[in-house]
């Protein structure tokens, strides 16, 4: 029942917040609450978790659409459990933030959020492929009002685009679901539910893995998204709300990278053979692509969006590479991602709110002004392009192994995609100290000499993701013993096709 | 013959209503005219829906001209439903612009007989019958507003294009009388496969009956009616004028082509797939140019009947392509029935009804209404959890189903391009501030709670739709359980 109970808590939440809308203070209050409890329920099912078992756990299955064979049916492994947790603790974060600057529409803003989240912890739950798919797009029309009411001044055309985009990928996804829902047995015995159809996948021919794939992955693609369907990340980030760039740096994103290690690989083996050379081009252009494009931003929040495209070239480059120090790494970085990059995005919100600036230019010298604000930020920085000792590090370090080791029958292996890749990491080094050497060091500004440094509530939204950077870069066992059994079990599924049997 | 008449209660009441709401209405003062006539329609209806069975057996009525069977219960709830919101949101609007109330109501009764009056039909009169009760009435709710040009032109012609559509119908029909020397649907069945369509006469008659058809449901390029009868129309008008009649015309179309032409399956359901395509691919890039509301809803319908069409050509499914066009017209039927509605909370007395731009900030000015069209618009677009997305997995499902991959990839590019248009709507209600000169907004505790509960209805039914869909289900059974 605890994961039912992460699904149903924001649901309830919002009652609550209905009844007292017309006091802010409030609905800020029952917000900060509710997502809080999530957290707490989320860290408790992670107490109860079996550490070693491939598996999934804390099974919850009832039938749904009958007719269709469709279950509601809610399990975590250890690839899961892990993004469940990062989403819980930065949509508390994001709301805890954001009832400070959130001023217009706060009821909105906060039921926007908890549906938000519903749709969120349901995607990394999600055993049955219609629910997954009703997760996944639950998820579009909350943010598609979060950057839309309280976004800049370009927010509508950036987010009809962000939606769009979304849309037209996740639709095809839906066609390629039905698909698979009549390929999986004779009329009667159909179903959608993950573990029958990967004990059952021999049933889906070559041809039909091939097609089928290339939906789902177009549609997790776009969500990643994979350059080039990049796009509509920049605009959407720049005009979204703090909260807003973070939960979608932190943790939309990773629905993609999540969608191909939990429903594209383990059931279509053979799609992932005919794709995987594209994929990982892709992944390696999006590398590059996205450390140049950052190089050359004038502004913070456009600067650190054009970074996560560089970093999810990055997973699904280690996805791809199909060897386990890749996909390791590749879930590690989706981790370490959320928790630096929604650090970013929150530490370049918190600089906006006092300076009402953003262009790097205009900013310079906060390092001698906001001490607490420069060291956390930095802390972010270096985690970012990779500094051993913090988490960025151990993610990439493990990708870049796992890409050195790539040895595909034909093609460029990995003595050719590894050095290029590590490319990446090199520039991200450039393009990050950058940054910081322009706003941080140097003169102070005059216009912003007097602003304050972090409040309480901004240290205790930056507190344990920084904390979480240092400890997950020193320490990153528990988590990989976490992952590992599980990650394991789907990289044997993905890469031999003959295994029919899954683990219940 | 008593059992006869019982088992067409639920018409009988309907039709005894109409009448009975005309003459109530000349002993009553016209303010409470008002009140007291849709308040006796509603009543009735609910009457009318009790009245009848949720799901029966086949059973022949007056020898053989009637059939009740759950594939009639089904249409007859949902054409009840549909009259029922219509009648509830109506009222304010008739207020404002002094129409005539009994005659509206007893129109809107008329026509919902004659739908319910199709999909009694084992035979091609009874369902001609049907179709014609069910249309001239709709004509005359178009030109309700006698004094406003655009609802002549409106009337004008849907009555115009309504009446040829017939009578290309009619033509059609006595080309398959004239082959099976018989207007009862088992018979042709028969006869028709003896023919096969090889025969030139059967072609004539399977073009003309399409044709006709496809004129009442609005499938391209037989659509042009569409935008100009539901602008013109009065806005309540136009919401039922969106719903009811296409629901007539796909079960009329249903009843026909899944019973005496399905031997015809192989030849149809192919011309059907493409006409579906053309339909919902042209309906959605001319709804994306649209600056006025309901026009752009009209061109929007015109997609949907593109979807609905997916799943009738997709006979081959057997019971899961019926069931997937009778979920998906209740479906619609909601919410699309609540996003004309919806603009109702918006006097545009003297223009032709609300723009993108009169919408502006509605989320401020009329914060239920906003809230409800947004609703509407979302399961419009077929996004969870709303049964608009629901009808679409349900109508993908049979398309796929049947071995048309190429129409499920062309519903899914053509549901993305739609979202284009609907979500424009939620970005001026939600996203933009109100405009000077908008029109002023209006409220009234009917109107809202109707389109309150539709809208609870179209989220529920989006998280809970196993029990829609097993009606459907059961009433698409006899569909195919009928001897060939």
């Amino acid at each position: 029942m605890l994961l039912t109970a992460l699904v149903l808590i924001p649901a309830l939440g919002i009652l609550p917040i209905l009844l007292a809308s017309r006091s802010a203070a409030a609905v800020r209050v029952i917000a900060v609450a509710v997502t809080l409890l999530e957290l707490a329920v989320s860290l408790l099912v992670a107490a109860r978790f079996t550490v070693g078992e491939a598996g999934f756990q804390m099974v919850e299955s009832v039938p749904w659409l009958p007719s269709l064979g469709v279950r509601y049916e809610l399990g975590i492994d250890g690839i899961s459990l892990t993004l469940l947790v990062m989403t819980t603790l930065l949509t508390f974060i994001s709301v805890l933030y954001s009832t400070k600057v959130i001023t217009t529409r706060v009821t909105e803003f906060m039921i926007a959020f908890l549906l938000l989240e519903i749709g969120m912890v349901g995607v990394f739950m999600a055993l049955d492929l219609f629910l997954f798919y009703v997760f996944f797009e639950l998820m579009l029309i909350p943010m598609y009002l979060i950057i839309g009411i309280w976004g800049g001044p370009r927010r509508v055309y950036s987010t009809l685009k962000f939606v769009l985009f979304t849309l037209a990928g996740s639709l095809l996804m839906l066609v390629a679901i039905v698909a698979v829902y009549l390929a999986s047995g004779p009329e009667g015995g159909r179903t959608l539910s993950l573990v029958d159809l990967i004990a059952g996948r021999g049933r889906f021919s070559a041809d039909f893995q091939v097609w089928v794939f290339l939906a789902f992955a177009l549609a997790f693609a776009i969500k990643l998204p994979m350059f080039p369907f990049h796009t509509w990340l920049p605009d959407a980030h720049v005009e979204a709300p703090t909260a807003g760039s973070i939960i979608l740096a932190g943790v939309m994103l990773k629905a993609g990278g999540y969608g191909f290690i939990r429903f594209a690989l383990p059931l279509f083996p053979i799609g992932v053979q005919a794709w995987l050379p594209v994929i990982i081009t892709l992944s390696v252009i999006g590398i590059l692509y996205g450390a140049v494009v950052a190089m050359v931003q004038k502004d913070m929040k456009k600067l650190v969006a054009y970074s996560s495209v560089a970093h999810m070239g990055f997973v699904t480059l280690g996805i791809f590479v199909l060897n386990e120090q890749g996909m390791m790494g590749a879930v590690l970085q989706m981790l370490n991602h959320g928790i630096v990059t929604g650090g970013l995005f929150l530490f370049v919100g918190i600089q906006y709110e006092k300076t009402h600036r953003r262009l790097i230019a205009e900013l310079g010298g906060l390092a001698n002004r906001w001490p607490l604000y420069t060291t956390c930020f930095a802390v972010f920085t270096f985690a970012s392009l990779g500094l051993p000792g913090l988490n960025g590090f151990v993610g990439e370090f493990l990708v870049l192994l796992g890409a050195f080791r790539f040895a595909p029958p034909t093609g460029l292996g990995g003595s050719f995609w590894g050095p290029v890749a590590a490319l990446g990491v090199i520039l991200a080094a450039v393009y990050m100290l950058w940054m910081f050497q322009r706003v941080m060091l140097g003169p102070v500004r005059e216009a912003y000499a007097k602003l304050p440094d972090l409040s309480p509530i901004e240290m205790a939204c930056a507190v344990p993701l920084v904390v979480l950077t240092v400890v997950l870069g020193v320490f990153p066992q528990p988590v990989i013993a976490v992952i590992e059994p599980s990650l394991k079990h789907v990289l044997a599924l993905a890469t031999d096709p003959s295994i029919q049997v899954a683990v219940r | 013959m008593s059992g006869d008449l019982l088992g067409i209660l639920p018409e009988i009441i309907v039709a005894a209503l109409a009448i009975a709401l005309l003459m109530v209405e000349l002993g009553l003062k016209r303010e409470r005219a008002r009140v007291i006539v849709p308040a006796l329609a509603a009543i009735g209806l609910v009457a009318a829906f009790a009245a009848g069975p949720l799901t029966t057996a086949r059973t022949e009525l007056f020898g053989g001209l009637l059939v009740v069977d759950s594939f009639t219960s089904f249409f007859r709830a949902v054409f009840l439903g549909l009259a029922l919101i219509a009648v509830l949101v109506s009222p304010p609007y008739l207020e404002r612009r002094g129409l005539p109330v009994a005659e509206y109501y007893a129109m809107i009764l008329f026509s919902t007989l004659g739908a319910m009056t199709i999909t009694l039909s084992s035979d091609l009169i009874t369902l001609f019958l049907g179709l014609e009760l069910m249309s001239i009435p709709v004509y005359v709710l178009a030109g309700m507003q006698r004094r406003d040009r655009f609802s002549n032109e409106a009337a004008m012609k849907y009555f115009l294009l309504g009446a040829f559509s017939s009578a290309l119908l009619l033509y059609g029909f006595t080309w398959l009388f004239g082959i099976a020397g018989t207007t009862d649907f088992a018979a042709i069945a028969a006869a028709i496969g003896r023919a096969g369509l090889t025969s030139g006469p059967v072609l004539v008659a399977l073009a003309l009956i399409t044709v006709g058809l496809g004129f009442k449901a609005a499938v391209v390029p037989f659509h042009q009616w569409t935008p100009d009868a539901y602008d013109g129309a009065p806005t309540p008008a136009s919401a039922f004028m969106s719903v009811a009649p296409k629901a007539a015309a796909f079960a009329a179309a249903v009843r026909i082509f899944f019973g005496p032409l399905a031997p015809l399956a192989a030849d149809w359901s192919t011309a059907f797939a493409l006409l579906a395509v053309i339909t919902m691919t042209a309906g959605n890039a001319v709804a994306l140019a649209q600056r006025n509301v309901k026009r752009m809803l009209a061109y929007s319908s015109i997609a949907h009947t593109g979807y609905i069409l997916a799943a009738t050509a997709a006979f081959g499914a057997d019971t899961a392509a019926a069931a997937g066009v009778l979920f998906y017209l209740a479906a619609y039927g909601l919410m699309n029935i609540g996003a004309f509605a919806s603009l109702l909370v918006l006097d545009t007395e003297g223009t032709r009804g609300a723009t993108l731009g009169e919408l502006a900030g509605l989320a401020k000015r009329h914060p239920l209404a906003a809230f409800v069209f947004a609703v509407f618009l979302v399961s419009l677009t077929g996004i969870p959890p709303t049964v608009g997305f629901i009808a679409k997995v349900f109508v993908l499902q049979p398309v796929l189903d049947a071995g048309f991959t190429w129409l499920a990839v062309a519903i899914a590019l053509n549901a993305a391009v739609a979202a284009f248009y609907y979500l424009r709507v939620v970005v001026q209600m939600y996203m933009s501030e109100p405009e000077e000169g908008a029109p002023r907004v209006v409220s009234g505790w009917i109107v809202e709670a109707s389109l309150a509960v539709t809208a609870a209805a179209v989220v529920v039914l989006g998280i809970v739709p196993s029990t829609l869909y097993s009606w459907a289900l059961a009433a698409a059974a006899p569909l195919f359980s009928v001897p060939r």
